[in-house]
């Protein structure tokens, strides 16, 4: 299913902005909140995984009913989950379309990688000392 | 012991009537705050030393060799990124924007992802804003657009719209219209007098319907624009032409959205248009905490809010060329100094693979996105906590932000500093 995503805050994900390793900041920014009746046309039921790609790649989140958003829609907030699916092209703008990328949804029984594990999968080296949360 | 009049440093309201309790330099209890604040002042989950990265592995290693660490990396660097800066004080953003120049590199803060393009429209058409006393006070009809204050900016209606009383507008709760217009209904939306659900990035032609109809022209306008029915459009309109005093705040439903700073500029020519009839303001909802003053450091040394390039020896700025994600995108910095952000977390994906890619240098108190791409962590003390500073509150008030408890930690101004005299010191200065 294509989608447009919207990204942005939500005070669970601003509570554990400064804990981003744990596992109340996981749950928030790998949701992905969808009108109930998109959700019934993926088959898919709240909590189960959808594995999104977008621009930039692909990344399994899990989703959320929201009737606030419109169908069509879904809403991811800001954070690496999302921003793995972003391009970064701005056009001449400096900003990117962080509230206007095509996404396509399918269902899947993958698991949610860690924060760590999408920096990981960027280049970066998994810190795991003692200080992570 | 109890402080009072606390300084919140989360987001751009910067609510200073906060009442926290200090017991053994460690902050007990919040009174006053939002989720977002007691979090932020409760929170202790801090990195304990600086961590330098070895191969597959992190040593912890002390603040000296730290930075001549990070000292010998930008000195390296051709090209060395200078990013972040919005959640520090002024003091550290000023050393920020002396280190760029003499290192010949990139200065950049987050208003390049949040409202830069808002920026960009005010450097064309200007920007008719005030206060937030001056709203609070005053307007009788305020306005949400793209921005969701409640989960943002949790206190923004209750200190200065919505829930607040004025001096002019006693009964504040039924005095003040709210108007909310968004594609996604938020709780924001929920308690709006009027919400105008718009189709998702069909804001601007929105912005120049509504313009149309204020200029007495609703016969151009056809039976919906962008999935808003003409009749509510009008409503609207008749709204705001009737507020004694109206103020639109706008979020990044504008600047990230379809048309970008385009929207801005629309949406300040709307204001324009409605000041033809009446008093309206409008002013951007900064998110960070001090992400206005970064704006205004960056602008009283350099003459440039953000993105500016020292790498011809005078400040050059080009958003789209010297923006970050676009310096990044074409990885074109061979080194990268994080402050006060997050952009393993906060930048796309194109982004964080180049900032992994070349040193990364990041001042932060806490384990984030970032430290899994950096090459160095410096854990520094938390402003409005453990260190004080300014801070520039959304509508671009200067507030001082306090220290609180005693801490072990160096801040950003001190930390950035040893850097600066590192750097100038070999480079003979």
């Amino acid at each position: 299913m294509r989608v447009l995503m919207n990204t942005g805050r939500s005070i669970r994900q601003g509570s554990y902005v400064e804990r981003k390793n744990s596992q109340a900041y996981y749950d928030e920014a790998s949701a992905c909140r969808m009108h109930p009746v998109d959700m019934m046309d993926l088959g898919v039921e709240p909590g189960e995984h959808v594995r999104a790609t977008g621009p930039a790649g692909s990344v399994v989140l899990h989703v959320l009913p929201a009737d606030g958003v419109q169908r069509g829609e879904v809403f991811v907030t800001l954070g690496p989950y999302a921003n793995h699916l972003v391009d970064a092209e701005t056009r001449g703008t400096g900003m990117p379309d962080f509230k206007s990328t095509s996404i396509d949804l399918e269902p899947t029984g993958e698991d949610i990688a860690t924060v760590a594990m999408l920096m990981e999968a960027c280049g970066g080296v998994q810190y795991r000392g003692r200080d992570l949360e | 012991m109890k402080v009072v009049d606390v300084v919140c440093p989360f987001c751009g309201c910067l609510c200073d009537d906060l009442v926290v309790e200090v017991c053994d330099e460690k902050v007990v209890k919040v009174e006053n705050g939002c989720t977002l604040a007691s979090e932020k002042f409760l929170g202790d989950h801090r990195l304990q030393s600086p961590i330098l990265r070895e191969g597959f592995g992190w040593r912890e290693i002390g603040y000296e060799e730290a930075i001549s660490v990070a000292a010998d990396i930008l000195l390296a660097a051709d090209l060395p990124l200078l990013y972040g800066w919005s959640g520090t004080h002024g003091e550290a953003q000023s050393v920020g924007v002396h280190l760029a120049e003499v290192l010949g590199g990139v200065i950049d803060n987050t208003s390049t992802v949040c409202h830069g393009p808002s920026i960009l429209a005010i450097q064309e058409v200007g920007h008719p804003g005030c206060t937030l006393g001056q709203v609070k006070n005053r307007a009788d009809v305020v306005v949400y657009w793209g921005a969701n204050a409640i989960e943002a900016h949790p206190r923004h209606m209750s200190r200065y719209t919505t829930f607040t009383q004025g001096f002019f507008v006693k009964d504040a709760h039924l005095a003040r219209t709210v108007i909310v217009v968004d594609t996604r209904r938020t709780e924001t939306a929920e308690i709006a007098d009027e919400f105008v659900q718009v189709e998702a990035g069909y804001d601007y032609e929105i912005l120049s319907a509504l313009r149309a109809i204020v200029r007495g022209r609703e016969d151009v306008i056809s039976g919906a624009v962008g999935g808003v029915a003409k009749t509510q459009l009008i409503r609207v309109a008749e709204i705001c032409k009737r507020a004694k005093f109206g103020a639109i705040f706008f979020g990044l439903g504008l600047t990230m959205s379809a048309g970008k700073h385009k929207n801005i500029r629309n949406a300040i020519e709307l204001v324009e248009e409605l000041n033809r009839h009446t008093k309206w303001t409008i002013s951007p909802m900064r998110g960070h905490w001090n992400v206005y003053g970064s704006n205004e450091v960056f602008t009283w040394i350099s003459g440039y809010p953000f993105a500016v390039d020292f790498s011809r020896g005078i400040a050059f700025y080009n958003p789209g060329e010297t923006t970050s994600v676009d310096i990044l995108r074409r990885g074109e910095c061979d080194a990268c100094l994080v402050v006060g952000s997050d952009p393993g977390a906060h930048l796309p994906r194109a982004c964080a693979a180049h900032l992994a890619k070349i040193p990364t240098i990041q001042l932060d108190p806490h384990v984030n996105a970032t430290t899994h791409l950096a090459t160095l962590q410096i854990p520094v003390a938390v402003s409005g906590i453990d260190a004080e500073g300014t801070a520039y509150r959304m509508d671009g008030v200067p507030i001082r932000v306090q220290k609180l408890v005693e801490t072990k930690f160096p801040d950003d101004t001190e930390v950035l500093s040893a850097i600066y005299r590192r750097v100038r010191e070999v480079k003979g200065q």
